[in-house]
């Protein structure tokens, strides 16, 4: 029975199928609502479906320079590192479908890989712009991933408890970590670690379209580019759950007017929320240059965390 | 160790096809090459093989943004050579459309540089205020872009009375939006990280490389052919010419938006002060052996033609020098030492077009090899 359970939880719910389809329709929405707040009508909100399904059908034409095992195995493997991030994020109750002791440090390990392999997939496809892309997306990681650390730290911290759902039922009785004064700066120093994780403006440095074509994915075609257009997809949905979960209180179960609102509502409305902020964000900046993106993670987003570590830590 | 990178023929910072070898170390250009040569047409070979009047259709399709400011310089040099003048009314129409012509070349122009620093915001938004001057022309001439208004002797269609009050209108709302967008690259920190010290052209080094337009005004170059060489009727309006001192990209960019708002003070006194009269004057294109130049400012700095009849209704040649092949010279200063996230911007920071640029190629790839040309044998070619 519990074979069958984890067979349909990866698979099915909360697992790839669900998930896909969610990450597909959250960026659908994203680019619609991107085309309105550009004063254009913008893609159908289906229109990610249609991309990806036309990639998918489409020939996977490979140059000889980026002929090897790592060039195909990235995509694959980044697609199932956010797939099992999902498994271990609480979507319809406090307990996610795995549950394991300390689990936020796998997540934060796992949330990794895909940037990894974009790298790799970058310095093996053979294509200065993959190296550059590549290159810059190393970087980064350096910018944003110490921040992201922290700020998680400090809700770690003050709930003292390195599980998320110890997390997610601690804001049930105590209310939503963002609503803490102390750990406002740390949420903010999240947000905008998230921007950079998924590789949105200001911080779409490593795949910045009119310096360096696609960054590490220019060389990619056809099913392989569909699994990474995928793998984006479902990080998207799966950071927006990982800040719902820790900062906005994970999924709730109401009862409005003696009908039982599932938590999958609440979650799919938070996630909505966050993906939709960080859509407001892109939209309203210029893309930095790498050294200003890093050293805006370094001082600004890196002192935001620690301040909100400190406040935790001191202040009862 | 430098690897290079190229950009070009294809690639998304480039809208037309030319080739830029980068050599970088890490982040930073140390050398550039410029290869250019991919748009050529042949159209100065062209030119001299029609008729003049044929060959304001040709000449209007150099270039798709400034097609009218290549057809009125085409135009007064031919009437130049024929010894006739157009009458009044025509030369403040075509002032009229040189001008909303300017405003429509700065709106796309920043709309680019826009998506070049990765702001799809305000490309989408200055492209859309665009179309405002986009309607006007189309009021005024019956075409959005290519207005075929110019012809040898004055211009063919009429600007209607009627429509007056639609233009005026047009053009407050073009102001209003213009005045946005200064204020916003004023004041938006990405836009500033982004485009201040970046790309420094000094005013030295503008005059040095013969840099023209928008390109050195914003090094601190006060020259515009508008006021120091007046064509049309610019010597009959009152205006400003725009500089700036810095010399990088926000100070290009804040060139040529000011320069907008100039160009609507410009078009307002057209409108207001249009003589009326007759709009063309007979020429008789069988021109006698003569030859002229003119030069005339287009939305990207000074264009310049040469002309030379033989006597027949054909030109014997016309040689057309675009504002972009004057800058590229400027270009390499303003890469090098500069990181490979600054080359787009840079790049369409002295607005360049290809398609105006390339007429003459230089670049021969028989047997697989490319090499370049020496003057020497394209002067045998052509012989």
């Amino acid at each position: 029975m519990e074979v069958v359970n984890f067979i349909l939880g990866s698979l099915i719910f909360p697992g790839l199928l669900f998930v896909s389809f969610i990450g597909l329709l959250y960026v659908g929405i994203d680019r619609k609502v991107t085309g309105h707040m550009q004063n254009r009508i913008g893609p159908p909100v289906w229109q990610e479906f249609l991309d990806v399904g036309k990639l998918l059908s489409k020939e996977d034409i490979t140059p000889g320079a980026a002929q090897s095992p790592i060039f195909t195995a990235a995509p694959l493997v980044a697609l199932g590192a956010v797939v099992t991030v999902m498994l271990l994020i609480p979507v319809s109750s406090a307990q996610p479908t795995l549950t394991m002791v300390a689990d936020l440090i796998v997540i934060i390990y796992l949330l990794n890989i895909p940037a990894i392999c974009m790298m790799l997939g970058g310095y093996s496809s053979g294509s200065p712009f993959g190296a550059t892309g590549a290159g810059r997306h190393v970087v980064q990681l350096f910018g944003y991933e110490f921040v992201f650390i922290l700020a998680i730290l400090a809700a770690v911290v003050r709930v003292g408890s390195l599980g998320l759902p110890t997390i997610v039922g601690y804001q049930a009785q105590q209310g939503w970590l963002v609503l803490d004064w102390r750990l406002l700066p740390a949420v903010i120093a999240a947000l905008v670690t998230a921007q950079g994780k998924l590789l949105r403006v200001p911080f779409d440095i490593p795949e910045a379209e009119s310096e360096i074509v696609h960054g590490a994915l220019t060389e990619y075609s056809g099913p392989k580019l569909a699994i990474w257009r995928l793998a984006y997809d479902v990080e998207t949905i799966v950071v927006a759950g990982l800040l719902a979960a820790l900062f906005f209180g994970g999924p709730t179960t109401y009862v409005i007017v003696s009908i039982q609102i599932p938590g999958i509502v609440d979650f799919l409305i938070k996630t909505l929320a966050i993906v939709l902020l960080m859509t407001t964000i892109r939209n309203i900046m210029a893309r930095l240059r790498i050294d200003q993106a890093l050293k805006f993670f370094w001082t600004f987003a890196t002192l935001l965390a620690v301040i909100s570590l400190v406040l935790v830590l001191v202040v009862p | 160790m430098t690897f290079v990178i190229p950009i070009g023929p294809q690639h998304p910072a480039l809208k037309e096809p030319e080739f830029f070898r980068f050599e970088v170390k890490g982040e930073e250009i140390v050398n550039v090459d410029i290869r250019l040569g991919y748009a050529h047409r042949g159209i100065e070979e062209a030119l001299s093989r029609r008729s003049y009047e044929h060959d304001v259709y040709l000449v209007e399709r150099i270039c798709g943004i400034c097609n009218v400011v290549h057809t009125t310089t085409y135009c007064q040099a031919i009437e130049q050579l024929a010894g006739v003048e157009p009458p009044e009314r025509a030369k403040y129409i075509r002032t009229l459309i040189l001008e909303l012509e300017r405003i429509h070349s700065h709106l796309l122009w920043f709309g680019v540089a826009a998506y070049q620093i990765g702001f799809n915001t305000l490309f989408m938004l200055a492209w859309r205020d665009r179309e405002c001057v986009m309607d006007l022309r189309e009021l005024i001439s019956g075409n959005r872009v290519t207005s075929a208004t110019n012809t040898i002797g004055g211009i063919r269609r009429d600007a209607k009375p009627e429509h007056v009050p639609t233009i005026l209108r047009g053009l407050d709302e073009l102001e209003r939006s213009t005045k946005y967008h200064i204020d916003l690259f004023n004041s938006d920190r990405t836009i500033l990280a982004r485009c201040t010290n970046v790309g420094v052209l000094t005013k030295n080094d503008a005059r040095k490389f013969c840099a023209v337009g928008p390109l050195a005004r914003a090094s601190g170059v006060d020259a515009d052919i508008r006021r120091d060489d007046p064509y049309a009727a610019y010597d009959k309006l009152s205006f400003d010419v725009i500089t700036e001192r810095e010399g990088d990209v926000w100070a290009k960019s804040m060139v040529r938006l000011r320069e907008i708002l100039e160009s609507i003070r410009i078009a307002r006194q057209a409108i207001k002060e249009m003589p009326s009269g007759p709009i063309r004057t007979k020429v008789n294109l069988e021109i006698p052996r003569n030859e002229t130049i003119e030069r005339t400012e287009a939305p990207r700095g000074e264009l310049f033609y040469y002309a030379l009849s033989n006597g027949t209704e054909r030109p014997e040649r016309v040689r057309v020098r675009t504002p972009t092949y004057a800058n590229f010279a400027s270009m390499k200063l303003m890469f090098v030492g500069g990181t490979v996230a600054e080359i787009p911007i840079v790049m369409w920071s002295i607005d360049p077009c290809f398609a105006c640029n390339d007429r003459v190629a230089l670049v021969d790839s028989h047997t697989g090899k490319t090499r370049t040309l020496t003057l020497e044998e394209l002067r045998r070619w052509r012989h």
